[in-house]
């Protein structure tokens, strides 16, 4: 018989886990809500995010975190570059000219992480990543309280930008009806370039978490893209409380089922959830 | 057509090289799977990203069916009606998705299927380290003459498929829902029930493809088997060919196999290619090489030509 006290540490885990989910999640989130876009690269970029971190960290020895200074406005130009020269044009085309053009995307930048940096299995080890912490009796990686922390910063973040700036109400008011918000002078075009360039920051921000929690390898970006999805689905599109709710509930799903299946099958159990959330209610348990 | 169906099938009696019969055999295989995802992206409104699943199926049902002394063949049918069968399972969940719900829905299958294939081996013990990979016994009689005619026959038959289905009643339902779904739900056509028959159809034809294609590798194993890889392929020659055409998929899938050869010393920037060709077709050109040779005067008289033949 499993005592609760033994379940402590799974659940614990997996709350953690959710902040670091909620992290990858929020770029497709915001991508899904201001464009009606389900982003399928977005686990690759992600992963683009990480190498960065890698190569900055490696080459330059700057601190994953750090090394987000010179990480986030890249990603950031290149995020509105995709959104302007490709996606923008990909919408005139045909409904599903933007998934296909998303995919194609997605296998570049796996191959080209693959050509830059060899199929092997990567980690940014940092001195501090590999540290641990006590509650009690229990102890957790110190990475998985950093990825919580992140996820809930990044969070409050845009949620304020979205709600002070102009420029974030503007993104809002676009999401919300588009025809209104061009009425009311609003380029809907470049707003979406400047959503698409948020979305990548926060998975420049969440490729770096993640490297520091888990190895990645070029073609990993097509599990975090399901986990992502998984995420979004379970707190319903658009949400960001919904988003992060559902990370957690995903990270609990993961840690409590490889606690009593094995960890080899918590990618298993995270997939078939997803497929039964879809199939009972495809809007997400918070959703609409 | 007919007379380069002749051609293509005397190959291996004239004594054709190796390569040639290569060819040939992976454009068969790649223009079935090519023609399937056609009349699903194109015809149905369906992006399915899962078909790696449907001939990864059929593949290990094959493959698992000759160690318990399954003879091949049963198992190359079996193994698409296994297919087929696993198609209506899942249509149960991602047919109330639409668009690209529907897209990522399916994304999530082969990623599924390729975890349980790791875990899961039902016959001939574990094996440690390398995931469930299985050889596929009692084939050595198989000739090569004999898989490049099956593969020959299934995809210059998913031509002929294709075009019969496109003409046929689920055709006009397909074309009606295609052009407004509600309108032709509201006239009396099963939007359903059309769809689903479709998605089956094609996950059989698909498997079959993908029987046919281990036949001939002898070897299968998850990780290759329920890859990305295949989706990429078959989105590639739809795309590039032309999507809601009927002839798209088969010029596609021409270039598709050129590519793969022309590329293949250069294994690492394949995809990478590949991915770059994808997208800028899609914006230069949505409708592929077909939209093209469509404004072309010489290309409509040629096609007017063979329609009147």
């Amino acid at each position: 018989m499993i005592g609760f006290g033994d379940m402590i540490t799974p659940i614990m885990m997996g709350i953690l886990l959710g902040g670091l989910y909620a992290l990858i999640a929020l770029g497709l989130s915001i991508v899904f809500g201001v464009m009606r876009l389900i982003n399928l690269a977005h686990g690759d970029l992600v992963i683009l995010g990480s190498y960065m971190a890698y190569a900055l960290m490696s080459h330059l020895g700057l601190d994953p975190i750090v090394g987000l200074i010179i990480g986030i406005p890249v990603m950031g130009v290149l995020g509105f570059g995709i959104q302007k020269y490709l996606m923008g044009r990909a919408f005139g085309i045909s409904a599903e000219a933007p998934l296909i053009i998303a995919f194609g995307i997605s296998l570049v930048i796996q191959n080209a992480n693959q050509i830059a940096w060899t199929p092997l299995s990567r980690g940014l080890t940092t001195s501090y990543s590999l540290m641990s912490f006590h509650i009690g009796q229990l102890q957790f990686p110190l990475s998985y309280l950093l990825n919580f922390i992140a996820g809930i910063m990044v969070m409050v973040t845009l949620r304020e930008f979205l709600i002070r700036t102009y420029l974030g109400r503007a993104i809002t008011a676009a999401s919300q009806d588009k025809r209104a918000a061009q009425l009311m002078g609003i380029n809907t075009n470049r707003i979406y370039g400047y959503a698409f360039a948020i979305a990548m920051i926060s998975a420049a921000v969440a490729g770096v978490f993640l490297g520091m929690t888990f190895p990645f390898t070029p073609t990993s970006g097509t599990s975090f893209l399901t986990i992502a999805f998984g995420t979004v689905i379970i707190g319903g599109l658009g949400s960001m409380l919904g988003t992060f709710i559902g990370g957690i509930i995903l990270g609990i799903v993961q840690t409590v089922g490889g606690y009593f299946f094995g960890a080899a099958t918590q990618m298993l159990i995270v997939y078939i959830i997803v497929l039964f959330i879809l199939a009972i209610r495809p809007q997400g348990l918070f959703g609409r | 057509m007919i007379a380069s169906i002749v051609i293509l099938a005397l190959f291996p009696l004239i004594g054709a090289p190796h390569s040639w019969l290569l060819y040939v055999f992976l454009f068969s295989i790649y223009l079935a799977m090519a023609n399937m995802w056609n009349l699903l992206a194109g015809y149905s409104g369906l992006t399915s990203l899962c078909q790696p699943s449907f001939l990864g199926l059929a593949g290990y049902t094959m493959a698992i069916g000759t160690w318990v002394g399954i003879p091949w063949w049963v198992g190359l049918i079996g193994g698409a009606v296994v297919a087929a069968i696993f198609a209506f399972l899942i249509s149960i969940p991602v047919f109330r998705l639409r668009g690209i719900y529907f897209a990522i829905g399916t994304l999530v299958v082969p990623e599924a299927l390729r975890m349980i294939f790791y875990l899961w081996r039902p016959v001939g013990g574990q094996m440690h380290g390398a995931g469930a990979g299985y050889m596929i016994k009692g084939i050595a009689d198989v000739s090569m003459a004999d898989i490049y005619w099956y593969a020959l026959t299934l995809g210059m038959g998913s031509i002929f498929l294709v075009g019969f289905i496109l003409r046929s009643k689920l055709g006009l339902g397909l074309a009606a829902i295609r052009d407004n779904e509600r309108a032709a739900d509201s006239c009396g056509v099963n939007v359903f029930r059309l769809k689903l028959y479709t998605f089956i159809i094609a996950a059989f034809i698909t498997g079959l493809a993908g029987a046919i294609f281990y036949l001939y590798q002898g070897y299968i194993e998850p990780s290759a088997t329920f890859n990305v890889k295949w989706t990429m392929t078959l989105l590639l020659a739809t795309v590039i060919g032309g999507m809601r055409t009927e002839e798209g998929p088969i010029l596609g899938t021409i270039v598709v196999v050129v590519l793969y050869f022309l590329l293949a010393r250069y294994a690492g920037y394949s995809f990478l290619i590949q991915g770059i060709i994808l997208i800028g077709i899609m914006l230069l050109s949505p409708q592929g090489i077909v939209g093209v040779l469509r404004h072309n005067r010489y290309y409509r008289s040629l096609t007017q030509f063979i329609n009147t033949r």
